[in-house]
Formats: C-alpha cells, structure tokens, sequence
C-alpha cells in the first residue's frame, strides 16, 4: 500500500462499544483505492465502521489511520476525505447550489463557482440546483449531499447508504459516477444491506455480521472459499440426459437435475468438479455448450455467510 | 414446463372481515385514553415520567405537610381554593411545558399524522381528544392533591356536622382546580401545537406562563407602589389582564374567595371582564388548534 | 476566528424561522409596556427599574438568550445536518466563535437593543444607558453557556430553562451566595456602574463580575469547542 498511502484506510484490531452493545467486534481491514462495498444486515456496524472511519467516532480499541494518521479530532483529513451520511438532513432554506457552495467555502477552495458547478453537474441536479433544498424529493436531496461531499475532489469518500430513496434511473447514475470516482483511483466505500447495488458497483467487498467481519475480498473468492456448500453450475450441452448419467458417477459431484434449461449440477468441489467436466464430455463425446455458475451472485454469498 | 404466460392466484381462504367494526367514538377514546397516559409518560421509558411525577410529588407536598399538622392537632392549613399558589403556578408551568410538547410536537416531527388520519378520524378529533386528554392530566395535578387535602383534614375532625362544614369547602376547590386546567391546558396545547420541535414548543409554552406571569407580578407592584399591600385600582386590575393565573385568581376573587391573591378583588364589573378575556383565550386557542389540524400531513 | 459563509447560514436559520416569533414578540412587550406606563404614570416612581429591571433584564433577556443560544448550535446537532459544518477542514473553535457572535448578535438586536429603546421611552436616559451596557455583557455571557449547553446535551432548552428560571429566578433572589454565580447578577453590576443609585440592586461587585463574567465566558466556550472536536456519531446501534 506504500505508493497509495494517501489514500488508503487501514483498521487494526477495531473494536467499539457503547454500553453493553458492541457494534464492531475486533475488525482488521485494509481499504485501497476503488471501490469497496460494506455488506451486511441492519444493524451489522456498517454505519459505525464508516462514522469511526470519518473520524466521528473514536474507537474504543484498536487503530484505525486515514492516509497514514488517525481520523478522529483531526479536522484536516477533511480536505481528502468527503462523507455522506444516512438520512436527509441538510439545510432546507437554502438551495441547492447555495448549499454546496457553502460546503466548497468551507474547504478553503480556490474557486468556488467552479468546484460547485462541477460536482453538481456531476450528480446531474443542475435543473433544480437554484431550487430550496426543501422541495427537494428524498432522491435528490441525497444527491445534492452527495455533490457537497464531492465538491472539494476528495481522495476518499465514504457513503452511508447512498442508494436509500432513489429511483432505479438516478441509482445507475449513481453506480455510474462511483465506478469511474473509483477508476480514476480514489478510494470509495459505501455500504449497504442490498445484494444487487453492492454487486453491481463494488470490486472489492467487506461483508460484516453482528459487528464482525465475516469476510472480505472478491465476491468470487469468497464464494470459492465457502467449500462447505456445493457450488451449482448450468450445463448446457448437445446431450444432457448422457452427461448427467455419466455426471452422476463422479465423486465431484453431488446431484443432477435436469431441466428445461439444461443441467444444474450440484458441485462439491469446484476444482476438481471444472477439471472433471471437460475430460468427462470429451470421453463420452458430447458437446459442451455453456458451463456457468448459477450462484456466483452475491446473494448466495451473504445468505449462506449470514446463514451461518 | 413450457414459458406459460399465465399466472394464477390461489385461494387460501382468507375472508375479509365483514363483522362489526368500532366507531369513530372508539376511535377517539382510545387517543384520549393513550394521550392521557402520555401526559404521565406511562408507557415510555423511565425518563419520560420524571417531570410529571415530580411536578405531582411537588404539588402533594402542601396536603403532606398538612397532614403532618392536623396529626399534632392542628387546623387545616392550606385552603381549598388556592392550595398553595406559588407550587401551582410553578407546578403548572413546568408540567405543561414539559407534558403538551409531548402530546403534540412527537406527532408533528415524526410527521405520523396521515396515519392517525387514515383512521375514521375527523380532522378536529384530533386536537380536540388530545385536549381533553391533557385537561385531565392537568385536573389529576391539580385536585388530586386537594382530595388528599380533605381526607387528611378529615381524619382529625370529629363529627359529621365538621366533616360536612370540610365537604362544603372542598367542592367549590375542585371546581376551581378544574378551571384552571381547562384555561392553562387549553393555552399550552395550541401553543405546543406549532412547532414539531419538543425544545421549542417547552420554550414557548414556559416562556409565555413564565414571562406572562412576571409581568402581572411587576404591573402590580408598580400599580400600588412599593411595600403596599395589593389595594383596588384600575391599574392593579390591568395588571391582572395579563397573565392566565392572574385571571383565573381574580375571578375567584370575584366568585366569592376568601384567601387574599396576587391580584385585588375585581368585584362584579372587572370580574366579568376578566372571565370573558378567559372564555376569548379558550376559545382562541381551540380556534387555533382545530384550524393548524385541518390540513393534514401540515408540518 | 469567524468564518463567514458560516455566519450567514447561521443568521438565515436564526431570523428565518417561524421561531424568530419567540424571541420578536416579548421585547416588542417590554417597549409597548414601558410607553404605556410612561403615558399612564403609576404610583410606584421607581416603576422603570422594576420594568426593565425585574421584567426586561431578569425575564425578557435571559429567556431570549436561550432560545437564540441554544439553537444557533443546538438545531443543527439535534437533525445531523452539523455534519456538513465539521466534516470540513474548519478549526472546531472557528465554528464556536462564529456561532457564538452570531447568537449574541441578535440577542443584542432582539434583547439588549429593546431594553435601551424601552428605557429612552420610559423617560430614564442614564437607567437606559446602563441597561444596554449591562444587557450587552449579559448577552455574551449567556449566550457563551447556552452555545455551550446545546453541545453538553440534546435538553439543552430545558436545562437553561432550569437555570433561568429556578437558579437564576428563585434560588438568587432567596439565596445571596447564589447571586456570585448568577449571569444577570454580572449585567446588573455593569449597569450598576454606569448608572449608579438606580436601585438595580446588583448582588455582585463591578470587578467581581467583571472576572467571573470573563471566567465562565471563556470556560463555557472553551468546554464547548472541545465538545465539539469530540462529536461522535452513532451508527445503528444508539
């Protein structure tokens, strides 16, 4: 992480509590540059982990750095670092423009107008953006704290649920803006509880249950990991009734079944299961036409993690 | 298992109900009932019930400490009619300011009310079940204490020509107590009803009790120069105007009382004049409230 | 010391509001009770320093100073929208000091202002001049506490609302050792002295409140910026 240190957050052995509840149980993570998802069920820690990775909460053991320097009371990490948080709150009685002008003010940038022109321009709310923040709908007024986030082109941007209220066209813009803020390599995280935005967007993902980091990396990899459930795969090929005949023989394999779309073969390794199929069709002489995992989506990751 | 288009619903077998349902009077007594228990935080964490039941355990003590005296053989030692005015005025002030936001502004903020009006709730139901919910409260803080007044004067009376002499004196009290809840609660609830703030609504109806009250104080002092005795004068009267305790002392006045208050008698003309400026604020404030329900969903 | 853009958020929000009402209504009371008195003559001929002393620097200023003091800060913490004023590279102490002149700004405008107007009405220049001079060092007094109450507590208006009207109503006006501890007390000293033998009867001498004054303006203020380095958000769980 040396030639990304700027932007980088590193955990060590995090916990916090409050009372008798322990909203993050000992979680040690390395954040880069991209994008990163925080996937979980309510009440996970997801919005703890991004409040103490913002520096609005210190943690009650562990260490937790921001580009190399702990967040917490350290007001300058603000200029590399934007957050969105959960809910609508911002100022009603002003516009939006005004609104995010203010948030540009506020970080000291040379030019204003411009900063504040581009990043509204960014969330696509210019046609309301001299409109007050209270006619705003819940979507756009998620949108206008976004673009106050991103005003100050931050390094890191942290989103609290970003996706809560907007309608299917402004989240694929929203998806859209925040693959290309991780292209250009910044480091975004964003959590969420559903399986699709944090699939569709993310490249790397942390899943946290119950305070704990349950898993982190590709969701492929972890998926590969989880040896413990069969993996399922579709099969298509020129003769499905022989290749399951011939499947169901294999040690690799747990269970056939044939349907209108094909086979779905219920895998217990995976690897020797890829290696297998190939070597069986070529023997028994049937075509293979398409060979997918059916559950490589996230979905089958968090309910079998969850499950669990 | 061909792409069928089609799609079929089942029949589980649920039925709608078709029986009897409550009524629109249901309706409203049940948000009475829950309103007045709000009003004593029952049914909310500890912490809600810190102020009401310490406003309740302020407003007993005078009966206690009179218990405590008729016990050594002593008289009655607070009338029925003001109790003790100073722990009323303070005991109302801070009850209401702390218990009407409760009521009203939680509603407002968390912006509930297309729930309770989806019900079969008129728009002025609303405000008008929940002032009587907290013109209850006000009557449980207000008489409460002067029944507990009476059945410890009783004890240490002999006879019941005195028990009936005590009786007498205690109806009138109630009445009174009553009084001064419908006015004050009345007041502090269209108050509260305009800001969905809880901080705001508690500044705005102590701030007016309390600055209202202060002022009345201060008119009167003036009006009868300094280390007099409260004597009539149009000025003492005027000073009376100003503050709803103040009224409400003068008309007792007026009606017969005998315990000296904060304000002159106002004899027969005044007093008439400071019971309309009661029934104008009371029927102001239900004006206000009913019209601020009319619109729901209004913030 | 003093960040203008956040100056003027925070004087939109103050005048505003429907809560501007609050805090227009009773010194518009105190100017309209002192003419009316002026034109009536009452019996009592010390009558002006019970108004504007009793009333209008006891009742109508404190209660003033909370709603704004407590608000100018208070608001934003209670909604979250704070958020976006410290999640920027702003000192935290920047935030305090802007927040606090704001706040004592239009107190003076909505209460210190109106005491001298009242006081020119009731016929009382010098009463008047040492009213404003005392209703000045109050307001900054007061309104140092209550920014700094709105950052100790989410009750902050209750608990100044404590104060005011117990400490400060009942308890110094029973008590005289809690008259050194008493904001008004510190205001009543300075109009003491610039309007002396006016029977204001200031529980505290002139130099006394003048450093306990400065005392708790500066430790309030002081606890509040620290307070507010510290804001913690909490996630799901509370």
């Amino acid at each position: 992480m040396t030639a990304n240190d700027m932007s980088s957050i590193e955990l060590r052995g995090v916990s916090q509590w409050y009372g008798n509840v322990v909203a993050v149980n000992d979680v040690t993570m390395t954040i880069g540059p991209g994008v990163t998802g925080l996937l979980g069920p309510n009440g996970a820690g997801k919005s703890t982990l991004l409040h103490l990775m913002a520096g609005f909460l210190a943690p009650s053991r562990g260490e937790l750095t921001v580009g190399g320097a702990p967040a917490w009371r350290r007001p300058d990490v603000y200029s590399m670092l934007g957050l969105v948080t959960e809910g609508e709150s911002a100022y009603p009685f002003l516009t939006g423009a005004e609104f995010v002008r203010a948030a540009a003010r506020l970080h000291r940038l040379p030019d204003p107008a411009a900063a504040t022109r581009r990043a509204i321009g960014l969330v696509d709310m210019v046609g309301p953006m001299n409109r007050r923040i209270s006619t705003y709908s819940k979507g756009m007024r998620q949108r206008i704290r976004v673009a106050a986030a991103l005003v100050h082109d931050p390094e890191v941007l942290l989103l609290d649920e970003p996706f809560n209220g907007m309608d299917p066209r402004q989240r694929l813009q929203m998806m859209d803006l925040l693959r290309r803020l991780g292209h250009s390599g910044r480091t975004i995280v964003f959590s969420s509880h559903i399986l699709e935005e944090v699939a569709e967007v993310a490249g790397t993902i942390q899943v946290m249950v119950a305070g704990r980091l349950a898993a982190s990396g590709d969701f492929r990899a972890i998926r590969r990991l989880m040896t413990s459930r069969p993996h399922v795969f579709v099969v298509r090929s020129g003769d499905d009734r022989r290749l399951a005949s011939a499947l169901i023989g294999r040690p690799a394999v747990r269970g056939v079944e044939l349907t209108a779309d094909g086979l779905q073969v219920q895998a217990a390794d995976y690897g020797a299961f890829s290696l297998d199929i190939a070597g069986l069709a070529r023997a028994e002489g049937i075509r293979l036409r398409e060979l997918l995992p059916a559950d490589e989506s996230l979905e089958s990751v968090f309910a079998y993690l969850v499950a669990s | 298992m061909a792409a069928d288009a089609t799609g079929v619903i089942h029949d589980l077998g649920y039925q709608p109900y078709t029986g009897p349902r409550f009524g629109r009077a249901a309706v409203v007594r049940t948000l009475t009932g829950y309103s007045l228990r709000s009003a004593f935080g029952l049914g909310r964490g500890a912490r809600a019930k810190i102020v009401p039941v310490g406003v309740f355990v302020l407003m007993c003590l005078p009966a206690v400490i009179n218990a405590f005296l008729v016990a050594r053989g002593g008289t009655r030692a607070f009338p029925y009619d003001t109790y003790s005015y100073l722990v009323r005025v303070v005991g109302m002030t801070i009850f209401l300011a702390a218990q009407a936001p409760e009521l009203v502004s939680r509603d407002l903020r968390h912006r509930v009310l297309p729930l309770y009006f989806a019900r079969p709730l008129r728009p002025a139901d609303y405000p008008l079940a929940k002032l009587v919910a907290l013109i209850t409260a006000g009557l449980i803080v207000l008489d409460v204490p002067l029944l507990l007044l009476y059945v410890s004067t009783i004890v240490g009376v002999h006879g019941p020509g005195a028990v009936w002499h005590e009786t007498v004196l205690l109806l009138p009290g109630l009445a009174y107590g009553l009084l001064w809840s419908v006015v004050l609660a009345t007041i502090a609830l269209a108050l509260a009803s305009f800001s969905g703030r809880r901080a705001i609504a508690a500044g705005a109806v102590a701030g007016f009790f309390f600055l209202t009250w202060v002022l009345s104080e201060v008119l009167g002092t003036v009006a009868t120069g300094p280390g007099h005795a409260v004597t009539s004068s149009t000025a003492a009267h005027v000073a009376g105007l100003v503050s709803p305790f103040t009224l409400l002392d003068g008309v007792r006045l007026a009606l017969g009382g005998t315990q000296p208050g904060q304000v002159p008698d106002p004899g027969a003309g005044w007093g008439s004049g400071y019971a309309l400026l009661l029934v104008v604020l009371v029927a102001a404030s239900v004006a206000a409230l009913v019209t601020r329900y009319r619109k729901v969903g209004a913030a | 010391m003093f960040n203008p853009t956040i100056a003027s958020i925070t004087l939109r929000a103050a005048l505003g509001r429907r809560r501007a009402l609050l805090y227009a209504i009773p010194p518009l009371i105190l100017i309209g009770v002192s003419a009316i008195l002026r034109l009536t003559s009452p019996a009592d001929p010390a009558w002006p320093a019970r108004i504007l002393g009793t009333f209008g620097f006891s009742v109508v200023l404190p209660l003033t100073a909370l709603i704004i003091g407590t608000s100018v800060l208070g608001a934003e913490v209670d909604d979250g929208s704070v958020v976006h004023l410290l999640a920027t590279p702003v000192p935290r102490r920047v935030i305090v000091a802007t927040k606090f002149a704001v706040a004592t700004a239009v107190t003076i405008v909505f209460a210190a202002v109106p005491e001298l107007l009242a006081g020119l009405v009731a016929g009382q220049g010098r009463l008047a001049l040492g009213l404003l001079a005392g209703a000045l060092v109050a307001a900054v007094i007061y309104n140092a506490l209550f920014v700094c109450l709105s950052t100790a507590t989410s009750r902050a208006l209750v608990a100044g609302l404590a104060y005011v009207v117990i400490w400060e109503g009942v308890l110094a006006n029973l008590v005289g050792g809690a008259r050194i501890l008493s904001i008004s007390h510190y205001g009543l000293a300075v109009a003491t002295a610039v309007a002396p033998g006016q029977a204001l009867k200031a529980g505290v001498g002139l130099t006394a409140a003048g450093v306990l004054g400065a005392v708790v303006t500066a430790g309030t203020l002081a606890a509040a910026v620290r307070r507010l380095g510290s804001f913690t958000l909490r996630g799901d769980t509370a």
